[in-house]
């Protein structure tokens, strides 16, 4: 399958299979890590392989929706880092580690 | 072996590798650091997808501004001894590796048999996009953009709130 025509011929497939490797490196990183910072980061890789597969069929079909879609997505990742980390600062100072096991026992 | 194969795979490699280090490093500052290696090789595969706009905002939302909102808060708490990096036991391990890669494996090979993603042509993108898609945003997605605007304030203040808030979620009182 690997042929020359592969390597050489950058297409659609190329940028698709990219991401879907990304995006499971953020969901390896997601349930094997223990510390709440790194998960997030793992999430906000997951978005970035997502937006990179936005922008590659953007190209392809030849659709400019593909890359305002990316701007949203952005926007609500910044959103969600930022709320994320608050919470990660609350437990912080109640607990004094950022284990995700401290997690459960959130409340009000 | 175009220059366009050559700056992909390059890139490619760079990114993937940087996304491995994220995950695999145990040091959270590394981690931060490698992450933002990869924030930076995706955008530079934004520009070779033609998507200039979108690939400078890349580089100052995701680069610039959550990153630094990562490392500030890494630098506020002292992470270094950090005891237990990876969840424990073996088998609850393989087993998490064992659906990672299935889900890996199951994505990548759709893609590869999925009938004509490989043929499609890419459509020629004109010179000026930007101009385009701030005609699309402003018209067409007028109410997107206002609604993410009322979001940014309302998470802005709720950020504010959390953490300020004493105690933590289990004041004492």
């Amino acid at each position: 399958m690997p042929s020359i025509d592969f390597v050489t011929q950058v297409g659609l497939t190329h940028y698709l299979v990219l991401s879907a490797l990304i995006f499971s490196v953020g969901v390896a990183g997601v349930l094997l890590r223990k510390n709440a910072i790194v998960l997030l980061m793992s999430v906000e890789l997951m978005l970035n392989s997502v937006n990179l597969t936005f922008v590659a069929f953007s190209k392809y079909s030849g659709k400019l929706e593909g890359n305002i879609m990316v701007f949203f997505v952005m926007t609500i990742a910044a959103a969600e880092a930022a709320v994320g980390l608050a919470l990660v600062v609350s437990i912080f100072k109640r607990f004094k580690e950022v284990n995700i096991r401290f997690f459960e026992h959130l409340k009000g | 072996m175009t220059a366009d194969a050559v700056l992909f795979w390059i890139l490619a490699a760079i990114t993937l590798a940087a996304a491995l280090t994220v995950v695999l490093v145990t040091n959270p500052v590394y981690s931060a650091l490698s992450l933002v290696m990869t924030m930076v090789g995706i955008s530079a595969l934004f520009v070779t997808l033609n998507a200039y706009f979108i690939a400078g905002v890349q580089l100052i939302v995701y680069a610039g501004a959550v990153m630094v909102l990562f490392v500030m808060v890494l630098m506020l708490f002292d992470l270094k001894h950090e005891l237990q990096a990876f969840t424990q036991g073996k088998v609850s391990g393989a087993i998490k590796i064992g659906v990672v890669g299935m889900l890996s494996g199951l994505i990548v090979g759709a893609i590869l048999m999925s009938s004509g993603t490989s043929t499609v042509p890419a459509v020629a993108a004109e010179g000026d996009q930007t101009k385009a898609l701030g005609k699309i945003l402003f018209s067409q997605y007028l109410f997107g953009f206002e609604a993410l605007g009322v979001l940014l304030l309302v998470v802005a203040v709720g950020a504010v709130a959390l953490s300020r808030s004493k105690g933590g979620t289990h004041a004492k009182h």
